[in-house]
């Protein structure tokens, strides 16, 4: 059984202040959806109140064609997974995953016999009778996993799970909580503020800001058509440069910067908002070369990345990083022009910036 | 200068300390009641063939379980509402908690002498009500022994258990929750269980506690209701018999440690939370 | 947001704290009453049995006496328990494991068997002056909190930084004192007011001990209930009510009273 999850001009409060305001979100059947961004941006906020630990002050919240909002929090039947796994520690692995099977009142053989499958499905094989404080960090994931996997929810609901694993094993568990949510085909809500995390694994991501919904996309579309200049500046489009437009032609558009240098946008590559846009770029956008037309730029501090070499550079605009290639180390305090590469940036309209 | 070594010199005053001064004493206590000329177990043998002094050690014993008992009840159903109290309220009840634990137990057995008195409280408005022709006598009753010492536990208890409950993540509740458990299962399933160990360290402390008490027994109890801890200063200092007063202190102290084993031991099997 | 709180459950927690609060408030009752018997609610008003407190002489001897031995008995017992302390968290793997328990005694042995055994032993054996052996008995009584609370701090605390201080070219033994005290100072604090309130309430051991001339208040209270039950017993409790205030005020300020439910 898979459900669709719907938010509807959800609200809510801690006493005054306000945390989430008019959200709403829909998360379709078999799709994950994870919410992104910094802590205190709502996302905790948001999986609690669909968890039923937190009421909304207005607003509801369905379940396929359920209303739950005002359901209590046992009897929504959503699989929940911790960021501190929640294990209960006075339980062994099996009474852990089984305990939910308990509340629902199945007999003993039948549920410790459904947990051995999960708590094999889940790669614990022989580990059944041990108590979460003798597993590894990467075990009790796996028994959270599991035991918020073995009642079936229609939903599964994940809290920051990854948060607590090392880098390596952080990788491995994504995919693994990826390749079950799938094979259960079980519609999924996933919290965190890991940005590499958050689109390697989901259907779509919504990147939330002070108790809103910034966008809301697939991950592809987040990272390249970000829609206003907050979500662009998270998903690393570090430069901002203001721009008005100071004419056009056929196939291009003149826009001029402030201190009075022109850029001239070849309009194959580049739609413009309006008369006043932002040009966002990530710093591999601006390419560094000595004369010809784009940004000058004197170049300041080089610093080498690997792959390239990232220099801060003064503009009339401010400070601006742009990458310049392995091949040609350039000096601090050489003049250059910075010319912005169309698929590592992007226009907004300004008054998103 | 190793470190073994700096170790020892640091650990040593406060070991010799103990062992000079506490260890000492207490083993010549506890030996003195083996070199009695009849026999090494002579005293032992009248204290246990003595039906006084059978007595007394059976009350000691009931008044001390029956305390606990109570105060394990009262405390954990008052801390389980302290501990999910809001900010404000909480403080207030921990203050009000601490207040008494703090305050001399002289002071507050000598409140219920106040209240349980022939002229006390609750006698005057007993028979102010019609309700009594004249005064009961509640004082020097085990029942006035047992109400001064719930007294005097309670905010031990209180304080242990609010510190128990407290440790308990809310998380645990919220997962058992989510996997479907109503608020009372929650309880029954997960809270209960996770509090076993800090109601057995409570129940140690107040046993303990009650058991080898000198001043609530005297004041409320009196010679009518002489428990051990009475019992031994009589021995030693009214009647000088060093010996019997000896062997009442070893009963004290095989008491004591049995408890503190055996409950931990029981705390170790309820608990099967390794490491 | 926490889970809702059943109604009777709060009436029995009020029940609770009516039960553990109104006796101390009888007691001050009692003690403003204007007659010379205890009685509540009081008749009259009058501060006549304060002022009795310093009438009976005993009163104001024994104060200071278990005000100077709490203090005496306490430094005593830090003095000899925090360098223990100190051992047992820095050192740990150096010595026995049995050692930390060896300071757990105190609690372990009833208070009126190590009364009555440092009565034999060092009072009468040793023949140790009555001020000597309430010394000894108090030390040893308040010492199991002076090491395990201290202990609970340097537990927590990262001795990296003393060696950082000693990489700094602190001698060892200053380092202890610039960097490890004053980051364990909540600790020391902490296991005074204990070790304080604890002595100076004590009648297990002390009851013991006292002697001709030389008494405890709580000793002295005592022994005055059993010839004058009159309100100036309820004027000294509320004294010391005002010194459990006192402490409380203390830990507040320096620590936070939730610091006692841990």
């Amino acid at each position: 059984m898979t459900v669709s999850l719907t938010l509807a001009h959800v609200s809510a409060h801690y006493g005054s202040t306000q945390v989430l305001e008019d959200l709403s979100l829909d998360v379709g059947e078999g799709e994950l959806v994870s919410l992104l961004g910094a802590s205190g941006c709502g996302k905790t906020t948001t999986l609690r109140l669909v968890a039923g630990f937190l009421r909304p002050t207005a607003g509801t919240i369905s379940l396929g064609a359920r209303n739950i909002t005002g359901v209590a929090a046992h009897a929504r039947n959503i699989g929940l997974v911790f960021q501190t796994y929640a294990l209960f520690p006075h339980l062994s692995v099996l009474d852990n995953v089984a305990f939910g099977l308990r509340q629902r009142g199945m007999g003993t053989a039948e549920r410790h016999g459904k947990a051995h499958e999960m708590i094999e499905r889940v790669g614990l094989t022989g580990l059944a009778d041990r108590y979460p404080s003798n597993l590894s960090g990467g075990q009790r994931q796996r028994v959270a996993l599991a035991r918020a996997l073995v009642i079936e929810p229609p939903l599964l609901m994940f809290d920051e799970p990854l948060s607590n694993l090392d880098a390596k094993l952080r990788v491995d568990m994504r995919v693994e909580i990826r390749r079950m949510q799938r094979a259960a085909g079980t519609t999924a809500l996933y919290v965190t503020h890991d940005q590499e995390e958050a689109f390697s694994i989901s259907d779509r991501v919504a990147i939330m800001h002070r108790g809103r919904i910034m966008q809301l996309d697939a991950p592809e579309v987040l990272y390249s058509r970000p829609a206003n200049a907050f979500v662009a500046d998270f998903v690393g489009f570090g430069n901002m440069i203001p721009l008005e437009v100071a004419g056009e032609d056929d196939t291009r558009v003149i826009a001029r910067m402030a201190g009075g240098a022109t850029l001239s946008l070849p309009k194959a590559d580049f739609s413009v908002p309006g008369r006043n846009f932002v040009l966002a770029a990530r710093p591999e956008g601006l390419g560094v070369s000595q004369g010809g037309a784009g940004i000058p730029a004197t170049l300041g501090l080089r610093t080498y990345l690997g792959r390239a070499y990232q220099y801060r550079c003064t503009t009339d605009v401010g400070e601006v990083i742009a990458n310049g290639p392995l091949s040609d180390p350039l000096e601090p305090g050489s003049n250059v022009t910075l010319v912005p590469q169309p698929d590592q940036c992007c226009l907004l309209p300004a008054e998103t910036a | 200068m190793n470190s073994r070594l700096q170790a020892w010199l640091l650990a040593l005053p406060a070991t010799f300390f103990v062992v000079v001064c506490l260890g000492l004493p207490v083993l010549s206590t506890l030996a003195t009641t083996f070199g009695e000329p009849a026999g090494p177990f002579v005293t032992y043998i009248q204290f246990f063939t003595s039906g006084f002094r059978r007595a007394v050690l059976l009350r000691t014993i009931e008044v001390a379980v029956i305390t606990t008992a109570i105060s394990l009840v009262v405390g954990f159903a008052t801390a389980w509402v302290v501990a999910r109290s809001p900010g404000r309220i909480k403080s207030i009840l921990i203050i009000a908690a601490v207040f008494p634990l703090l305050t001399s137990v002289v002071v507050r057995s000598f409140a219920w002498m106040v209240i349980l008195g022939k002229n006390g409280i609750i006698n005057k408005a007993l028979l102010a009500l019609g309700i009594l022709n004249e005064p009961l006598s509640m004082l020097y009753t085990e029942g006035s022994v047992i109400v001064a010492m719930v007294y005097l536990f309670v905010p031990l208890m209180i304080l242990t258990l609010v510190g128990v409950l407290e440790g308990i993540p809310q998380d645990l509740t919220d997962a058992a929750a989510s996997l479907g458990a109503p608020p009372s299962a929650a309880f029954r399933q997960v809270v209960l269980p996770m509090a076993v160990p800090g109601l057995i360290v409570g129940a140690v402390l107040v046993f303990t506690g009650s058991f080898t008490s000198y001043a609530t027994p005297q004041l409320l109890g009196g010679d009518r209701q002489t428990m051990m801890g009475t019992f031994l200063y009589q021995r030693a200092m009214v009647t000088f018999d060093w010996v019997g007063a000896s062997t009442i202190a070893a009963v004290m102290v095989v008491v004591t440690i049995a408890t503190v084993l055996l409950m931990s031991r029981l705390a170790r099997k309820l608990n099967p939370v390794v490491g | 947001m926490k889970t809702r709180i059943h109604p009777a459950l709060i009436a029995f927690s009020v029940f609770t704290f009516v039960f553990l609060i109104g006796p101390l408030i009888i007691i001050i009752g009692t003690a403003v009453s204007d007659t010379t018997f205890l009685t509540f609610p009081p008749q009259g008003f009058s501060m006549r049995w304060f002022a009795n407190i310093f009438e009976v002489s005993a009163f104001p001897r024994t104060m200071v006496t278990s005000f100077t031995l709490a203090v005496l008995a306490t430094t005593l017992s830090l003095m000899v328990g925090v360098p223990a302390a100190y051992a047992l968290a820095r050192f740990r793997i150096e010595l026995p494991k049995f050692l930390a328990n060896v300071f757990v005694l105190p609690i372990l042995v009833p208070e009126i068997v190590l009364g009555f055994s440092l009565l034999k032993s060092v009072a009468t054996g040793v023949g140790a002056s009555i001020w000597t052996s309430l010394l000894i008995g108090h030390a040893l009584l308040v010492l199991p909190y002076c090491v395990r609370v201290v202990g609970a701090s340097l537990n927590s605390f990262d001795f990296s930084v003393e060696e950082a201080a000693v990489s700094l070219g602190c001698p060892r033994w200053k380092a202890f004192f610039v960097v490890v005290l004053p980051n364990i100072r909540a600790g020391v604090i902490a296991a005074f007011i204990l070790a304080f309130i604890t002595s100076i309430n004590d009648v297990s051991v002390s009851i013991f001990l006292t002697g001709p001339g030389i008494s405890t208040l709580p000793i002295q209270l005592l022994a005055h209930m059993e010839q004058f039950f009159d309100p100036t017993i309820a004027a000294v409790s509320v004294l010391l009510m005002g010194v459990t205030v006192a402490v409380m005020t203390v830990v507040e300020w320096t620590l936070g009273l939730t610091f006692l439910t841990k």
